[in-house]
């Protein structure tokens, strides 16, 4: 029943606005749900494939993943996950430069562990479809490294966004979707990360 | 939380009427499969055949008696508490929301009925598992689209004729050469997926005297529907002497493929009609023959040349390509390079029509 | 696109927001971010989809009137049931339940304007047509030939036809659309109910869509793992399912059913659902068991990720782990029963309108119930061991999906046609349709429960040359020739209700639930004012327990969101 005003107070709330963000926030948390189950069907056969032959790597005589190498790659990512972290209290706080500031350290790590993953990826001794092991390795890191590089092109977005003042202090669902995002990327890692490398 | 008023329930006499014919139907439905068992329709020539089928009768008489309840009451409930001319527009029905004893007792009566249910198929099951099969082990392995068969001690392999002795425990072994494919013996009650790269164990006990089916039932390419094998049961006198022919090199009994000549006169390979042929040809060869060259291949060879071919002077059983070894395939069946070509009973032949279908090969010009 | 959302002010929330209507036809009728008009355009894709479907059936029932007959080559044969299987199931019954009725009738139910997600909801519809495409466009290089299970090696890249990469992508894009339009429906029903529907006031229909999200929601993305792998192992020979590099064809098993057994319960609740509306409104009585009915479809849902290698008993699982998939699979037989019984309980002092939706509920009890029943006998292990992969599971499965699925969607067609239209059908045609199909689909599939025990295996294009095979096999095939032809009712009945049938009016049926108290079709905005619930809709000798809702009706009144030019305002994004 409200007429619409041109101007108003900053304190005035947005009703839609709030509604609708938090429709995106749960819808945009059982996507992360759905995209957890794609990549358990994945661990799933690759748990399967490694269950059903007596050793591996496989077939015997593969050389082994380089722990200590992912090791440090994997604390770039996480890394990157604080720095998210930080950006996005500094933006709710009203910090912009200190937004920045972090953002760009998150794109630069992120950006360094996909350049460790194609390091990794070409040092290795087995291929994508020599066996079942080059198969679930290869599939299962090189989707959570496509979802990194998503991330990356998104956090670039929302660098411009906000150099564009597109989010204000009281609406930026699109940099708590981003954060979430990038969260998300990091927990995957983690579970991948145990499975290859420490199993 | 809003409180419902329960109306009262009063069962009136035509429901105690219907649940008296229910029960009367569904008596007669109980003696009927009672004394009708699976057995009856479909002979048990397998242990443990029979312990599938007492738990499969089982579960058709529970299954019978809910479907005639519960149907005969929706249809006289339907029929009794349907809304009559006379019915004020506005009428409603009994606002009854819930019965909970009722409630409690189809909630309960089926769940026990799960848990007997459960319990047998799990003994069932049990017992399945520890049949005996310590006569002797054999291997069945699947191919497109035949079944080959391994006996221990007997260094050649048996295509599509799978004979044991009976009442001896046998372990098989299955697997497959390509693709999937599923052992099955609907006699025996016996199935068994035979999977690449995959080795499945099967134990069982022949129990009955005479030749059955082995069925594929595993979707396997195009002659899934004719991939069909012999179960032939026979005393233990009858069985030694099969794998002792077997052993100084005999060739197998009509109905597999590669059979020799041997154990039959010479099928007709003269006097055909070529025209009948061609139609014969028409309906029953051309889902795996063409008359091309012999390159021209649906599954097997082009047929055009068969009995004029410089380049493949002999068949594929190895002996040289005249009428009559011609029509010995069209009789006995060949194994292919590419799945089995199909015997007489399998494609529908008698004599005659392997007669014409000889006349028509031979009348296809050489190219 | 970067106008700062400061620009943006809305002090009204969602209830409070309606944008003007659209005004050209692009906007209404094709690229709509309407859930009416994109129920609608599911409704007659699906449609389309269903009577290609259909017709591969037909070439199938064609092919088996005779043991050795010649009608069409195997590779056709196998062609034909592939994909008729693959359409019935992604292209027909999936969305027709949840993207069609879901969509149209949902968000009505609850009270909403819309969805959550409008402009997904448009993209989601938009994947459908060119997944349908990709499918049925198999054939030109070769359709899948392996079933709609596609078990390699057979649908590997050495043995499966060059569609079977085409029919991957099919299901891999409807997958992507069925996921999002989960996603979509459980935030709208868990976050836009009207004020006062707490769930325990929500219509079973709503419990039904429900339970159905979560399970397209969580379930889908796991056969697009498997769908992802197969596709990689054809067409870049990467090895999950080949055994000779280490892969194993029990995987794609594994992977293929944890989505397909769910997916089935897709298939089923929302037609349970269907029933659970009809059965109160033609009955005129609460249904029976609301609670029961509405838990046990959680139950369902839940139980349903727990069984899936009760499709594989044969292929030489582990006892242990079978008799516990046993034993799951046959817990399920209990919270389905309690629904049935109940169902049949609110018959129980009706005053009973035989209207066709209601002779169609009447007949799903039927069909089902004889679907379930067989379930049990294939939950069993060692009975399967007899079943598995011959005609009694051809038989079961289309006393589900056809006795079950397509029965409710026929209910649910004729009870809500007069919403989403507002026209009737002819009610005596409508009945003719119900007696033809209901007589033919039993023997059609009835007697395929015998020449399975018998002895004839599922997928092939000869049989025995035995007269009572061929006896059977010819009553089947020519009572599924009458089955098509009561379709041809149907469609006769829809055009012209379309074309020249009676006004419906809001109501029809004397029903309760919200999507009758407006009119029929309603407006593009749904409600004028968000009404208020005060109980579940099922209590037919108490007044409509609703509030706020004395304007719907009156076509002098505009929704006072209308009133005040909302429309001045540039949006850019956001919403």
């Amino acid at each position: 029943m409200a007429v619409h005003v041109a101007a108003h107070g900053a304190d005035e709330v947005d009703h839609l606005y709030a509604e609708t963000a938090d429709l995106r926030l749960t819808g945009f948390v059982l996507f992360l749900i759905s995209d957890v189950v794609l990549f358990s069907s994945f661990i799933f056969a690759y748990l399967y494939l490694r269950h059903s032959v007596p050793q591996w790597p496989w077939p015997p005589g593969t050389a082994p993943l380089d722990t200590a190498f992912a090791a440090v790659n994997s604390v770039v990512l996480f890394g990157s996950g604080a720095t998210m972290h930080f950006a996005l209290e500094n933006w709710k706080h009203g910090n912009r430069s200190k937004w920045f500031g972090w953002l760009i350290a998150t794109i630069i790590l992120g950006s360094m562990f996909l350049g460790g993953q194609a390091y990794e990826y070409s040092h290795i001794q087995a291929t994508w479809g020599g066996s079942i092991f080059g198969a679930s390795f290869f599939t299962l890191t090189g989707m959570h490294g496509f979802h990194v590089f998503c991330g990356v092109i998104y956090l670039i977005i929302l660098g411009l966004q906000t150099s564009q003042n597109v989010y204000t202090r009281q609406k930026y669902f699109g940099l708590v979707a981003g954060t979430l995002y990038w969260h998300f990327v990091d927990v995957i890692w983690v579970a991948l990360f145990f499975l290859f490398y420490l199993l | 939380m809003s409180t419902h008023s329960q109306p009262q329930v009063h069962l009136s006499a035509g429901f105690w009427r219907t649940t008296a014919v229910l029960t009367i139907l569904n008596l007669l439905a109980l003696w009927w499969e009672w004394t009708h068992p699976l057995s009856a329709f479909l002979p048990e020539a397998a242990r443990p055949a029979d312990e599938i089928d007492g738990l499969f009768l089982f579960m058709t008489l529970v299954g019978t008696a809910i479907f005639i309840y519960v149907v005969g009451y929706l249809v006289y409930f339907a029929i009794a508490f349907r809304a009559r001319r006379d019915d004020p527009e506005n009428a409603i029905g009994l606002q009854l929301h819930d019965a909970t004893a009722l409630e409690i007792w189809w909630t309960v009566i089926p769940t026990i009925l799960v848990i007997i249910l459960g319990v047998w198929s799990t003994m069932t099951w049990a017992r399945l598992q520890s049949q005996p099969g310590g006569a002797f082990t054999m291997e069945a392995i699947g191919h497109q689209w035949n079944f080959e068969f391994r006996y221990p001690g007997l260094n050649k392999t048996i295509w599509n004729e799978m004979h044991v002795p009976i009442d001896k425990p046998i372990t098989m072994h299955v697997s497959s050469a390509d693709v999937l494919h599923s052992f099955w013996v609907p006699e025996g009650r016996l199935k068994v997926d035979m999977v690449p790269g995959l080795i499945n164990t099967i134990r069982f006990t022949p129990t009955r005297i005479g030749t059955y089916r082995i069925i594929c039932a595993e979707y396997c390419g195009f002659s899934h529907g004719k991939m069909i094998a012999s179960y032939v049961v026979q005393s233990q006198a009858d069985f030694d002497k099969w794998y002792n022919e077997q052993k100084n090199g005999a060739p197998q009994n009509s109905g597999g493929p590669g059979a020799g000549a041997a154990a039959a006169a010479l099928p007709p390979s003269t006097g055909g009609d070529a025209a009948a042929g061609k139609a014969l040809f028409d309906t029953k060869c051309v889902a795996c023959h063409t008359t091309g060259a012999f390159d021209d291949r649906k599954v097997g060879p082009g047929l055009g040349n068969v009995l004029h071919d410089a380049a493949h002077p002999d068949l594929v059983t190895g002996k040289p390509a005249t009428p009559g070894n011609v029509a010995d395939i069209l009789k006995n069946g060949a194994q292919g390079s590419i799945g089995v070509m199909p015997n007489e009973q399998m494609n529908g032949l008698n004599d005659k029509d392997i007669a014409n279908l000889v006349a028509y090969l031979s009348s296809l010009g050489s190219k | 696109m970067s106008i700062s959302l400061a620009q943006h002010h809305h002090p009204q929330g969602i209830d409070g927001h309606i944008h003007q209507a659209p005004t050209s036809f692009v906007r209404k009728y094709v690229f709509s971010i309407d859930h009416k008009i994109i129920g609608i355009q599911y409704f007659v894709t699906t449609g389309i989809f269903m009577a290609i479907a259909g017709l591969l059936a037909e070439v199938i029932r064609t092919q088996l009137l005779s043991p050795n007959a010649q009608f069409v080559s195997p590779d056709t044969f196998n062609e034909a049931f592939s994909v008729h299987g693959s359409a019935m199931v992604w292209l027909v019954i999936i969305p027709m339940l949840t993207g069609a009725f879901g969509n149209f009738v949902m968000p009505l139910q609850i009270g909403a304007r819309d969805v959550a997600f409008p402009w997904l909801n448009m993209a989601s519809f938009w994947m459908f047509p060119p997944a349908g495409l990709l499918l049925f466009g198999s054939f030109v290089i070769g359709a899948p030939q392996a079933g709609w299970t596609e078990y390699p090696p057979i649908s590997g890249p050495q043995y499966g036809p060059p569609g079977t990469t085409m029919w991957c992508m099919a299901i891999f894009l409807v997958g992507v659309s069925s996921t999002l339009t989960g996603i979509n429906f459980l935030v709208t029903m868990y976050k836009m109910r009207a004020p006062g529907m707490t769930f325990t006031r929500m219509p079973l229909f709503v419990w039904a869509q429900m339970a159905t999200a979560i399970l397209s929601m969580i379930a889908t993305t796991a056969l697009a793992g498997a769908l992802l792998a197969l596709f990689l192992e054809r067409v870049f020979g990467i090895p999950f399912y080949d055994p000779a590099r280490g892969g194993s064809p029990i995987l794609w098993q594994h992977m293929f059913w944890f989505y397909s057994h769910p997916a089935v319960y897709i298939m089923i609740l929302p037609a349970f659902g269907i029933i659970s509306e009809i059965f109160p409104t033609f009955a005129r009585k609460p249904i029976f068991g609301y609670k029961a009915i509405a838990f046990s479809s959680m139950a369902i849902a839940l139980l349903s990720f727990m069984v899936w290698a009760h499709h594989m008993f044969t292929s030489g699982l582990s006892p242990s782990i079978e008799v516990a998939f046993m034993l799951l699979t046959m817990v399920i037989a209990v919270p389905t029963g309690i629904k049935i019984f109940s169902w049949v309980m609110t018959l129980f002092g009706g005053k009973i309108h035989f209207t066709t939706a209601m002779l169609f509920a009447i007949g799903f009890i039927i069909t089902f119930l004889c679907g379930g029943l067989t379930g049990i006998y294939l939950a069993a292990v060692p009975v399967d061991l007899h079943l598995h992969g011959t005609y009694f599971i051809v038989a079961h499965l289309h006393y589900v999906l056809f006795g079950g699925s397509v029965m409710g969607i026929f209910a649910g067609l004729y009870y809500w046609w007069p919403k989403m239209t507002g026209r009737m059908m002819n009610e005596t045609l409508g009945k003719w349709h119900f007696a033809l199909l209901f007589t033919a689909f039993n023997l059609t599939f009835m007697p395929m429960h015998f020449l399975g025990i018998m002895g004839m295996p599922r997928r092939v294009s000869f049989y025995v040359n035995d007269p009572w095979f061929i006896f059977w096999n010819e009553l089947a095939s020519i009572a599924s020739y009458a089955m098509a032809g009561s379709f041809l009712i149907f469609l006769y009945n829809a055009l012209s209700s379309l074309k020249s049938g009676a006004l419906a009016g809001p109501n029809p049926w004397g029903a309760r639930t919200l999507e009758w108290q407006i009119p029929s079709p309603p407006h593009y905005y749904n409600f004028k004012n968000i009404p208020a619930v005060y109980s579940a809709p099922y209590e037919f000798d108490k007044p409509l327990p609703y509030g706020n809702l004395q304007d719907e009706l009156d076509d002098s009144k505009v929704p006072p969101q209308l009133l005040h030019g909302h429309g001045e305002h540039a949006h850019a994004g956001a919403h």
